[in-house]
């Protein structure tokens, strides 16, 4: 019987990308998958002792600029509400967060047929996240140089 | 450039194939080095001439499908192709097909490496657009 982590492997290298497959845990079976594509790595879990389960994710880094905003939590949450399906998950102290989906299509081969489709939302809902990340930076800089001028008065 | 001097000239375009983590096949012949590889499963070329080994080409091909009318396509094409940077979009009428190409005068194969990651995306775009502006001609139909 071919494991579920072999099919999804398989069809990722047919579509014409380099896959790495890991074993996270041998007894329950699951694997991690990573590939690449433009330019930024995925990771697909599977779970042979469950084929209908699988997770998606990548990870974003916040810009330098944007990573001491106190609003990054908040952003990440207004965000998720868009994209119901893609979960954000904030890691190290805030440098970067995690996009993921979890998907339960029924079978290896349903997941496969969704697959493009899988990776295209969690790649919208990241970087939507990123340029509102960025804004929100952008407009609260505007706003703090506005404020600055005003409380600083004439000389 | 002399093929001649420089061995394999395309092996740069291979190296940034790698780095973007995508598998590709090579197909040379006595006139051409060709590389074909596929991109989230949507299929690609690089070709170069040994005769001309300053220009270098990136492109994918598609078939038209039935419904699209190829006077629709040859419209969308001229109009994609002044307003595109970067991508020609050809319209071979007899075979229904369409081309998206990139077109590059290079001294090295090389140069084209820091940017292929940024051609493919135009590459992509500019299908994905072309078959978009077709299928709502034909809803405003």
């Amino acid at each position: 019987m071919t494991l579920v982590r072999d099919t999804v492997a398989a069809f990722i290298q047919e579509e014409g990308h380099k896959v790495d497959v890991s074993v996270i845990d041998e007894s329950d079976g699951v694997a991690e998958l990573l590939f690449r594509t433009r330019g930024q790595v995925f990771s697909v879990t599977t779970h042979e002792r469950n084929p209908d389960f699988y997770t998606l994710a990548t990870a974003y880094e916040i810009p330098d600029l944007a990573r001491e905003n106190s609003n990054n939590t908040e952003t990440l949450a207004i965000v998720q509400g868009e994209y119901p399906e893609v979960h954000f998950t904030m890691a190290h102290d805030g440098g970067l967060f995690i996009a993921a989906a979890q998907e339960q299509p029924g079978s290896p081969e349903a997941f496969t047929r969704a697959f493009w489709d899988v990776v295209n939302r969690v790649r919208d809902a990241g970087n939507t996240a990123i340029e509102r990340i960025v804004d929100r930076t952008e407009s609260k800089a505007a706003a703090d140089k506005f404020i600055n001028s005003l409380t600083m008065g004439e000389r | 450039m002399n093929p001649d001097d420089v061995g394999d000239y395309m092996l740069p375009l291979e190296e940034a194939l790698d780095d973007e983590g995508l598998l590709f096949t090579r197909d040379d012949d006595d006139d051409a080095l060709r590389i074909a590889f596929k991109s989230e499963g949507d299929r690609y070329f690089i070709i170069s001439y040994r005769d001309d080994p300053s220009f270098v080409m990136l492109g994918s091909g598609w078939a038209l499908p039935a419904e699209i009318d190829v006077d629709d396509a040859i419209d969308v094409a001229n109009e994609f192709n002044v307003r595109k940077k970067f991508v020609k979009t050809a319209v071979w009428e007899d075979q229904r097909d369409v081309l998206f190409t990139v077109e590059l005068c290079v001294s090295s194969a090389g140069e084209v490496r820091p940017h292929v990651g940024r051609l493919l995306d135009v590459l992509r775009e500019t299908a994905a657009e072309f078959f978009d502006d077709l299928g709502e001609g034909d809803d405003e139909d």
